[in-house]
């Protein structure tokens, strides 16, 4: 049966997984950072990226401009996000119940949606593709869409960007620390406070990436988030929880899995994520690059 | 306990009220039809049944399941099919909308149980959300997918027919008071009392030779007994099965009335159940958008009164009888 | 041998917390660790009882290889440990957390008979109730007991679980010095009266000199002296590394 598939065909099915894992390791990569640097799984991860599509499609309504759509689409979500954490999440930290932040966003994923049902209405906005990158690149037999080779760039980017800041600036040194250590940093005399305002912005900056990036291709609808807060609770299960690494890996994993399950056996493309998580936590629960005891 | 010491014997947070407490709210549920509609005390009866056995796991226990639609939607359409198909009698279906979702817990937990608190939360809505898109797609000849099982037949119950509304009630009334009462006889147990033990102190729990592990899967096979429960009444109750059973915001709302009503009181889950779904009918009157309500409701609830009604309400007695015994 | 480590050790990447050490205990004796901070000794305590998994080496009990047993598994061979910080449950009675503990290895999943109707169980806590000096508290909530009063409750939960070897882990932290010889008097008669075999991290070396059968002293992971208390205060490298400068 795979024979007769041309292997064009195979190829360009990889490529789309690509695309779609490359969006999977945004949202993977924001809730990993949030939860390796303030213990909180963000329930409500999904919920902001929706955000950021909504605002991408704001943006490009004023601006008329994609690449200005989708930097104020991470500024403005990055805002909400440090104002929601200062205000909702951080009177939770001294309770010292781990499971408190996460009822919180859950709660946010419940009334958030409806929300912006009231604000934008319950059909979907949608958001057109930019005319750069409308069109498809033939490069020999194949015909790769532009639109997702500049989702798999610009995420390349974004994570090298990501990578040099930790690894090379202050604060992403100090953020790196007190992923660690925040007693210890803290004893240095670093604001934690301040710093787990600023890494729960990245990390739902990233998630407000990869929904206005998405939103062209599935349109920003209020919905929208629960699907993707799922799919960065999976990717984290099989990455390994608090590993940027991790998530990087498991979300292309993902990503090609599911867009090869689309290709292969159209309905069970939404189920096949779960079975990989389940075929991970049989044979490796701490996930693929998750240290033991994390978990 | 008695009195000795005074304020020093009164309990904080009391794993099993005494009888009167137990007879009080039986007696209460069997003349609420009177105060409310038929329907919503129905669903209030059946929603507590689910609760009581999410709070074992969640308030006593300590794990938190975000997917235990899971177990409600499978006892739901175990129960649907053999109706349907196999024209099972009540008790038959709800003995299968039992046995499923307990067997589902089994392999769930074998999988997850040991991953802690926040890691087996999201493990468990991915497998809600896995069974979710099994039951949409792959397996929709079975399910009806988006439609949901419909063409389930009436049922009758000793030849009382289940269709008239006050039947129905009182018949899950007294499935709801014979669990209300083995919960209570559950709660005095040596298991019972080793879970309020547990979420005090699960390290020293393990300390002195428990198996934690066993005993939190215990846990969720219990609670996965109730759930399909809950989910098979439901059956006969709306006489179909909708998809929503399995969906997200089911175990979701079940997480948040458990809170609403307070986690690890006896009688939180029948509060929770009881003004949660007063809330979204009242609400549902004026504006279909009741989940920004009840959602944002939730995280004052999560700032301010974590410990829900019923245990807001104990905190304040306890702090009340202290004050008062020190003057 | 009855409770004996051979050649134990655990690494934490690059730190050998414990790094090679034989220990052993001789039955109904009461033996103490002792060592500058950071020397191991609650590590090497954890590493008998279960917590930690070594990185190499073994422990053995009566003859069985308990090295790879769980912490639960370990309490119900019959060595039970206690914690230096409190771990109580705070809002059970006195009474309460004694019977919880000494519901353990009687009955566990039982859903349907009251703790009431145990009756060992029941008569056991009473027991160590007595055994701790806590009968008056007996209703009191965990809670509202002072430190010294929890550090008591805090060893009759392990006393509870009918050990044969206890594991106390600095009992006395943050007692006065009336509650310090109180709490040493209550050991030595836990290992005199009741037999009990006994292992003991202290700072406190009043205690230590006054109740300890054996010592145990380590530094940086490793074995630095054992003996008697006379033997071991005589030692000059202890007296250098440890009490020395006192």
């Amino acid at each position: 049966m795979f024979a007769d598939i041309p292997w064009t065909v195979i190829v360009l099915q990889l490529f789309f997984g690509l695309a779609l894992g490359s969006i999977y390791v945004l949202l993977a990569s924001g809730m990993s950072i949030i939860f390796g640097l303030l213990g909180v799984v963000n329930f409500a991860h999904g919920t902001f990226a929706m955000l950021g599509a909504y605002a991408v499609f704001i943006a490009i309504s004023l601006s008329g401009n994609f690449f200005v759509g989708i930097v104020s689409a991470i500024i403005i979500v990055a805002v909400i996000g440090a104002v929601t954490e200062f205000f909702l999440l951080k009177p939770l930290y001294v309770k010292k119940d781990e499971l408190l932040p996460l009822l919180l966003t859950f709660g946010l994923s419940v009334a958030v949606p409806d929300f912006m049902k009231i604000v934008f209405g319950l059909i979907g906005k949608p958001v057109s593709y930019p005319e750069s990158l409308s069109g498809a690149m033939l490069v020999g037999p194949f015909i790769f869409p532009n639109y997702r080779l500049f989702i798999i760039i610009f995420t390349l980017a974004i994570l090298t960007f990501l990578w040099l800041f930790l690894k090379k600036s202050d604060l992403g040194m100090i953020i790196r620390a007190a992923t660690q250590e925040s007693e210890m940093v803290q004893m240095l005399g670093v604001n934690v406070s301040r710093i787990w305002t600023i890494g729960f912005s990245i990390g739902v900056g990233l998630a407000a990436l990869a929904g206005a990036v998405a939103a062209p291709m599935m349109s920003a609808t209020p919905d929208m988030g629960v699907e993707m807060t799922m799919v960065a609770f999976v990717v984290t299960v099989v990455g390994g929880l608090g590993s940027l690494g991790g998530a990087i890996v498991g979300g292309l994993f993902i990503g090609l899995v599911v867009a090869v399950a689309a290709f292969i056996a159209g309905e069970y493309a939404n189920v096949s994520m779960y079975f990989c998580m389940a075929v991970i936590l049989l044979v490796r629960p701490r996930g693929l690059f998750g240290e033991i005891g994390r978990e | 306990m008695g009195n000795q010491n005074g304020l020093l014997t009164c309990k904080g947070g009391e794993p099993a009220p005494r009888p009167t407490i137990v007879a009080g709210t039986v007696a209460f549920l069997l003349f609420l039809p009177l105060a409310i509609s038929v329907p919503l005390a129905t669903e209030i009866l059946i929603w507590t049944i689910f609760g009581l056995g999410f709070n074992i796991l969640l308030g006593y226990t300590g794990v938190l399941s975000f997917g235990h639609a899971a177990y409600f939607g499978l006892g739901a359409y175990a129960a649907g099919l053999a109706f349907r198909y196999w024209h099972a009698s009540v008790l038959t279906g709800i003995a299968l909308g039992i046995i499923g979702p307990m067997l589902l817990a089994c392999f769930i937990g074998a999988l997850a149980i040991r991953r802690r608190g926040v890691y087996f939360a999201m493990i468990s809505l991915a497998f809600g959300q896995m069974l979710y898109f099994m039951a949409l797609s792959p397996l929709k000849h079975i399910t009806r997918g988006e439609d949901g099982l419909t063409h389930i037949p009436v049922m009758t119950f000793f030849s009382i027919s289940l269709n008239k509304p006050l039947y129905l009630y009182y018949f899950i009334f007294v499935i709801t008071a014979v669990m209300l009462f083995l919960t209570w006889r559950f709660l005095q147990s040596p298991f019972g009392k080793l879970l309020q033990a547990f979420r005090e102190n699960e390290e020293r729990a393990k300390a002195c030779g428990y198996n934690t592990t066993l005993i939190k899967f215990f846990s969720l096979v219990v609670s996965a007994f109730y759930a399909g429960l809950a989910g098979a009444l439901n059956t006969v109750y709306l006489g179909y099965v909708p998809l929503t059973t399995l969906f997200w915001l089911t175990s979701g709302t079940m997480v948040m009335m458990t809170i609403l009503g307070g986690r690890g009181t006896f009688l939180g889950p029948l509060v929770g159940a009881g003004v949660f779904l007063f809330l979204q009918n009242t609400i549902s009157l004026f504006t279909p958008r009741w989940e920004l309500i009840v959602g944002s409701i939730f995280v004052v609830i999560i700032l301010l009164f974590p410990a829900g009604i019923m245990g807001t309400i104990q905190e304040k007695v306890a702090a009340f009888r202290m004050a008062r015994q020190k003057t | 041998m009855f409770l004996h480590t051979e050649n134990i050790a655990i690494h934490f990447g690059g730190l050998k917390a414990v790094d090679g050490v034989d220990f052993e205990l001789k039955e109904g004796r009461l033996k103490s660790i002792i060592g500058p901070n950071g020397a191991g000794k609650t590590t090497l305590f954890n590493l008998i009882a279960g917590v930690y998994t070594p990185t190499y080496g073994k422990v053995f009990f009566k003859g069985a290889d308990i090295t790879a047993l769980p912490l639960h598994k370990v309490s119900r061979m019959g060595i039970t440990k206690t914690y230096q910080i409190n771990h109580i449950f705070p809002s059970l009675t006195v009474f309460e957390n004694l019977r919880i503990a000494a519901q353990s290895g009687v009955t566990t999943f039982n859903f349907w008979r009251t703790t009431a109707s145990y009756r060992e169980v029941n008569e056991r806590a009473t027991s160590v109730l007595e055994q701790v000096e806590l009968k008056e508290k007996r209703n009191w909530l965990a809670s509202t007991l002072s430190h010294g009063e929890r550090r008591y409750l805090e060893i009759g939960i392990a006393l509870a679980t009918r050990p044969q070897v206890l594991l106390l882990d600095e009992p006395t932290a943050g007692m006065s010095v009336a509650e310090t010889n109180l709490c040493a008097e209550l050991i030595r008669k836990l290992n005199k009266s009741l037999k009990l075999s006994i292992v003991l991290v202290e700072h406190d070396m009043s205690v230590v000199m006054e109740i300890s059968d054996d010592i145990l002293v380590l530094n940086e992971g490793r074995k630095l002296a054992e003996g008697t208390p006379q033997q071991v205060s005589d030692n000059e490298e202890v007296q250098n590394v440890y009490l020395g400068g006192e």
